[in-house]
């Protein structure tokens, strides 16, 4: 995937991301209403590319505008990670050489793949989510599950292990996939499978567009340095 | 404004540099409960009144679940609170009781207001945990009542 593309769907996907949050907050939020109506307009813009440039730059300035209204992230890692991708997209569209651009998009999908491999690590060395008990407690206790019904799954100890274990395999598995273009396209599919499934059981909605809009920069880094078949 | 400087660092951090370590251990579990009495009630939120705030629906049909692909503030707004429990127990700050409160008393402004009026509300977490392997309840933290009415001047009562 060549850079351009790269840039221009990450923008327009996060854009996309971006205006779902940004009506959201109109929705929820009686208070600095103006200032999301205003990045709801400027995600518009990022969504369709035009005057992107500078959309980007007033997006990430009401970014940290956000951290401090909510004195920080509003959902957790998905805002987290919206953030990172908008400060990458704002370096590769600023930085006046093309090799810095590259080196900031670069980062992106690194963080990307640590973002799955730290998180199947740090499962892998605890005890509980190789038993399955950890997954046990997010159905029977955590304040995810969208229903009660969902809470039902906590006394299928066989299906927790095995989702345990598939979670954990995936994430650790996933920078494998990295050394052949067809190989990330299919870890990608997976990744966004699993992303769905936790918006569906968990109503994580945000953490599935926003992880996706970082995919095309991994996409275009595993052709940047391994040529892959892609290209 | 050094402050701010080092506070807007201190946020974005973080960011920059994210840690990643999602779901690394299951802590205990906030969930928030409030408290509506009224003023001349001595017995004020120490009876049996506390109501769990937001309680998740008993079931949710795939349709509604495909809609919250693209749609759902309620539930994104209940994990913020859920954040802002948690940070009440790392580094309490008026700011987490206030966005609590807030909410709670935005969806109470949905009610009669003639059943409202000279009250106060409260809301304590009451967080759950598993623990030689049996489930625990405990509260640890419960906010000072706030007058109702006067609060509630901004929430359309």
């Amino acid at each position: 995937m060549g850079f351009d593309l790269a840039l221009r769907i990450t923008g327009g996907v996060v854009g996309f991301a971006f205006l779902l949050q940004s009506l959201e907050y109109l929705y929820s939020q009686r208070r600095y209403r103006v200032v999301f109506a205003v990045r709801a307009m400027l995600s518009l813009l990022l969504l369709i590319g035009i005057g992107a440039e500078w959309a980007l730059i007033l997006l990430w300035l009401m970014g940290v505008f956000q951290l401090h209204r909510f004195q920080g992230p509003y959902n957790g890692g998905s805002d987290r990670m919206g953030m990172l991708v908008l400060s990458m997209l704002v370096l590769c569209r600023w930085l006046p050489e093309p090799r810095w651009q590259e080196i900031a998009f670069g980062y992106l999908g690194l963080q990307l793949i640590l973002s799955y491999f730290i998180s199947g690590w740090v499962k892998v060395v605890n005890p509980e989510w190789r038993s399955g008990q950890a997954l046990r407690n997010v159905f029977e206790f955590s304040a995810y599950p969208v229903s009660e019904t969902l809470r039902g799954w906590a006394t299928r100890p066989v299906l927790l292990f095995v989702m345990s274990w598939a979670v954990i395999l995936f994430e650790l598995i996933f920078p494998l996939t990295v050394f052949n273009f067809y190989s990330l396209a299919i870890g990608l599919g997976l990744a966004a499978t699993f992303h769905f499934a936790n918006a569906c059981l968990f109503g994580l909605n945000r953490f599935f567009w926003v992880w996706l809009s970082a995919y095309p920069a991994l996409l275009w880094l595993q052709g940047r340095i391994l040529g892959g078949l892609g290209q | 404004m050094l402050k701010n400087l080092l506070n807007t660092g201190r946020l974005l951090l973080p960011v920059l540099v994210p840690s990643w370590r999602f779901f690394d251990e299951i802590a205990p579990s906030p969930r928030i409960e409030y408290c509506v009495f009224s003023d001349d009630d001595e017995n004020a939120g120490a009876g049996e009144n506390w109501r769990e705030f937001r309680p998740r629906p008993s079931d949710v049909s795939v349709g509604r679940m495909l809609r919250r692909m693209i749609w759902n503030p309620r539930w994104n707004e209940s994990l913020f609170l859920m954040s802002c429990a948690e940070r009440l127990m790392s580094h309490p700050t008026r700011h987490s009781e206030d966005e609590i409160f807030d909410r709670i008393l935005t969806d109470l402004s949905m009610l009669s207001t003639d059943t409202l009026e000279n009250s106060h509300v409260t809301f304590r977490l009451m967080f759950i945990y598993r623990h030689d392997g049996a489930l625990h309840h405990h509260v640890t933290y419960e906010a000072e009542p706030r007058p109702l009415y006067s609060a509630g001047r901004h929430h359309g009562f």
